[in-house]
This record gives structure tokens, sequence and C-alpha cells, in this order.
């Protein structure tokens, strides 16, 4: 691992996020939204079933999920970036490894994922007073774990875009939805029905979620649901790397000149 | 000395049977200092031999080995020492010329950055593109960023595809003279594909000719010109013997067609004199003659059109 290398890439997407209004609508345009969306719904929630933790608890639940999103679309969004720049072949050419890439991709993901998280927590409060931060330090493995989450959505989805070209860029927007309604984000587990309970099971961010309304509700968190959590990302993870690692042998196989 | 050997290099794309065979079992190498040109008619295989070259796709069979390392399992540091410009490929469009050339550098982890990439840019005068984005670059102005990034890392080995395509005549010719200087002052070594036959007669040392993936010639630009005898004989005949002219070329089943008040011969060298002297012979008078002796571009044309 080279770090002027990876370091290199970072600057790259750095650069592009400062001159690309789609990229600055995904970083801040988009969460507002939802905030002041799922923030008036949870209010309204609130008066009708008098708990005031309600919107803590959705408004939670956005500003996580965006955690999700984030690490995820960083990883894809930026290899879609390398296709529709036909830039692939400059990064290829030059002594940067495919590993390398990845690297750089996923600590760009952690550090636009923390400013993220900063700035919907500040839009949370100035927009509804609801301080996330009520979760104190257990918005860290919190956060460690969706970030893992992520990282094994968007490299299975990079996966796939590398094998079948940009026909199947919509995944890069839309393949992490189907993991929502399964990851419990607004509700509990016990909510869904049975078959979607099961899979939510084996959806680590479904206990992330459970946990973050367990700390806001009783202030403590079930240590066992990081460790089941942690162990499912870190199977997905392993399982997701194999998968890319072969999906671009796939693609030096065809020529990184012919896959569009 | 070699600093670039391709043995028995094979590619294919697809399953082993009823895929296709880009390139056949080549073989070459490059020295110090050499420009090399790769020639072949569209799909021959260059694209995929430059590819294979810049490890952008896997190999079938054969090796590369560069600077006496295998290519394959040295990749990252073989590609230390080389680049690549192509005419058909962009920097990032967002991003402004400064900061393709910053985010470059680090790629190449060149060790004093900023004077590095100031110097590429005025040496390919980009300092007045300094901050435009990419996307806003003419496509002769994008080809010469895109060779001043090839420079960036001082490198040993240059793979240039079609340097000079939408440069204007002026700049392509800074451009070439820039290439001989590098190659006479660092010893630069350069693969060269190229359209313009002319350019690779001035520039390559040596052109390596591949058809349907296999290289048919590798020798001098000189030496291959000479292998085709047609030399092609421009006559301004006089309007009132044009007549007779073209009796006598249809009879004599001479390859010829008219280009306005010039008729055009495509003839062999050694029957020259004869032709002129039956013109002589039967009164057909001219006012202007010249004579054109076989280039590249004609051996370029006869092999690109011959079917083995």
């Amino acid at each position: 691992m080279n770090f002027a290398r990876i370091y290199g890439l970072i600057l790259r997407y750095n650069y592009l996020l400062r001159r690309n209004f789609d990229r600055m609508a995904d970083a801040f345009y988009w969460p507002t939204i939802d905030l002041f969306v799922w923030g008036l719904t949870g209010l309204y929630v609130e008066r009708l079933a008098g708990n005031t933790k309600i919107i803590v608890a959705i408004l939670s639940g956005v500003v996580l999920w965006y955690i999700v999103f984030r690490n995820q679309g960083e990883i894809t969004v930026n290899l879609l970036e390398e296709f529709w720049n036909d830039n692939l072949i400059n990064l290829f050419v030059s002594p940067l490894t495919f590993g390398e890439w990845i690297v750089s991709v996923l600590l760009s993901g952690i550090v636009k994922s923390i400013i993220a998280l900063f700035f919907a927590a500040t839009v949370a409060f100035l927009l509804y007073q609801v301080n996330i931060f009520v979760q104190g330090f257990y918005l860290i493995p919190f956060a460690f774990l969706l970030i893992l989450s992520g990282w094994f959505i968007g490299l299975t989805i990079a996966g796939f875009v590398l094998r079948y070209g940009t026909k199947i860029q919509f995944f890069a927007w839309t393949l992490v939805y189907i993991f929502m309604p399964f990851s419990a984000v607004f509700y509990p587990v016990s909510t869904l029905p049975t078959w979607a309970g099961k899979i939510a099971g084996l959806v680590p961010m479904s206990y992330v979620f459970e946990g973050m309304r367990q700390v806001i509700n009783t202030g403590t968190f079930d240590i066992n649901k990081f460790w089941i959590s942690l162990g499912l990302n870190a199977v997905y993870l392993i399982i997701s790397i194999v998968y890319i690692k072969s999906s671009f042998k796939k693609a030096l196989e065809r020529g990184l000149i012919n896959i569009i | 000395m070699s600093i670039l050997d391709v043995k028995n290099l094979t590619k294919r794309f697809g399953p082993p049977i009823g895929g296709f065979i880009a390139v056949n079992n080549i073989s070459f190498s490059l020295k110090e200092g050499e420009i090399l040109g790769l020639l072949g008619p569209n799909g021959a295989g260059k694209t995929t031999t430059l590819q294979l070259l810049l490890g952008l796709t896997t190999l079938t069979s054969g090796t590369i080995t560069y600077f006496g390392k295998d290519f394959v399992t040295n990749r990252s540091k073989i590609l230390e020492n080389v680049n690549f410009s192509s005419a058909y490929t962009r920097l990032p469009k967002l991003l402004s010329v400064r900061e393709n050339l910053n985010f470059i550098s680090y790629l190449y982890n060149i060790k004093d950055r900023a004077a590095r990439i100031n110097k590429i840019a005025e040496i390919f005068h980009l300092k007045e593109l300094w901050n435009k984005e990419t996307r806003t670059l003419s496509a002769g102005q994008a080809t010469r960023l895109n060779i001043a990034k090839s420079f960036i890392n001082f490198p040993k080995i240059l793979m240039l595809d079609e340097p000079t395509a939408s440069l204007d005549p002026d700049v392509a010719g800074y451009i070439r003279e820039f290439l001989e200087n590098e190659r006479k002052e660092f010893q630069v070594s350069i693969i060269l594909t190229s359209h313009n036959m002319a350019e690779v007669e001035e520039l390559c040392d040596r052109v390596v000719f591949i058809n349907r993936g296999k290289i048919v010639a590798d020798d001098t630009p000189e030496n291959l010109a000479k292998t085709i005898e047609i030399s092609h004989v421009r006559l301004l005949i006089r309007k009132n013997d044009m007549a007779k002219f073209n009796s006598y070329a249809k009879g004599a089943q001479l390859d010829w067609l008219t280009q306005g008040p010039y008729s055009l011969l495509n003839i062999n060298e050694k029957e020259i004199p004869n032709i002129l002297r039956s013109l002589a012979e039967i009164d057909i008078n001219y006012d202007e003659i010249s004579i054109e002796r076989p280039t590249l571009e004609d051996y370029f044309l006869e092999k690109a059109r011959s079917k083995t």
C-alpha cells in the first residue's frame, strides 16, 4: 500500500465534491430535506402517541441511515465517476493498485460520513431541537457498524458495475434501499411480519437501529447486538471483497478500455 | 540495450473455443532511447497490444519484461517508470488542469510535486489554462494536457496512442520536436501508434506492423517503404494529347487515374523510363512531370488491403 497514491485519490474525490452539484446535493441537500420531512412526521406521531422520544428515534434513524448511504455511495458513485470520465485508464496505467483504489474510497467514505453525521445532527438540532448526541459514546460503535455495512453493500454494487457496466448503474442509488425495510430504521423489528423479521435477523444494520432505540428509551445497550452485527458485517464484508476482486479480474480479462 | 521484451504474447477474448484472438503470438523488443511505431489497420490488434503492455488487460500467454523484470509480477514498480497518453482519453472533466496534474502527481509519487507540475505546465503552455475545468478545453488543449500528464513522472518508456490527433499543425510539430528532444536528452523510449504516416516516418526508428493480431513486418520506415515497387508518376498532359494518352494507357493496361488536369500513373519504378520513351515515340507531350517514390503510407495501404 502506498499512502501517497491513496491520498492522491482522496484528493481527486475531494476536488470533485467541491465542483459537482450532484455530489453537493447528496451530501447536504437531501439530508436536510429528509430531516425536515421526517421531523414533521415525527412531531405528528409524537402528538398522537404522547411519547416525546419518538421524534428523537426517528431523526436519529435518518441521521444514522445516512452513514450507510454515504459509505456505499462513496464506493459506487466514485467508481461510476471513473466510468463517466473514461478515467479508469488514467488510474490503472499508473502504479495505483486496485487495493489502493478500494482503500481510498473507503477512507473517503469515512471522512464524508463524519461530515454528514455532524451536518445532519446540526440540522436536526436547529430544526427540532433534537440532540442525537444524547446517545453519547454509543454513537461510536453504531457509526462503526454502519460504516462496515455501507462498505459491504458498496463493494458488492461496485462489483456488479465492474462486471456488467454502466447499464446497471441505477443500483448505485437504489440497491441500498432494499436493506432499509429489514434494517428497521424507523420501527422495531417486532413490527415486521414473521418472514421479514427472519430476514432482519440476517441484516447487521437491524441490530444497530434496535440498539439505538434501546439507548434512547432506556439509556442501556445490549452488547450482544454489537457482536452479532459485527459478526454479520465481517462475513458480508469478506464476501464482498472476494466478489469485487473477482469482478475486477473479469474486467481486466475483457480489458478496462472495453468496459463501459 | 533492450528495456522492453515482448515474447510470444497472445490475447484471446472469450472462451478457448469460439473466442477471438486479438493478439497472436507476437514478439518484439524496445531499445533504450528508441522510438517504435506500432502500425496496422483498424482492428489489427494495436490497441490490445498497448492495453497488454500497460496492464489494462490480462494476457492469455507469453511474457512482457520491462527493465529485466516480469511485468505481471512487478506491475506497480514498473509503471512508476512508464506512462501513457491517448488522444481518445480525457482526464476528469470537472477538475481543473491544475487539480488533474496535482492528483496524478501523487499517483506517481513525484518528490518535488509543485516544481514538476509547474515545469510541465510551462513546457506544454498550460499556465493560461491553469484553473479552467478540463471539460471546457478544446480537443487540442485536452490532448496537450494528456501529453503533459504522461511526462509527469519522467518516464523511461512512454506509450502514445495517436499523440498529435486533433492538434493544429504547429502544435503537432512542437510536440514532435519535444518528443525528439526528450529522446535525445533523457533516452526516453517511445511506442507510438499513429495514422499519420509522415509523422511515423519522421519520428520512428523502427516500425512494427501488425495485421490480424500478428506481426507482419518489423523494420525501419525506409526499409518498409523500399519493399513497395510502385511509384506514383504525375503528368500534366497537354490538352490536345489527352485522348491519345487515354487510349495508350488503356492499351498498355496501365494503372492510372485522372486528378483534375493531372494524370496519375501507379507504376513499377523500373518501368518509368520505358513508359516515358513510349510517350515520346507516339508524340504525347506533357508540360510537367513529378515522380513520387513509395512511402510508408504506400506500404501501409498495401498491407492493410492484403488479405493475408
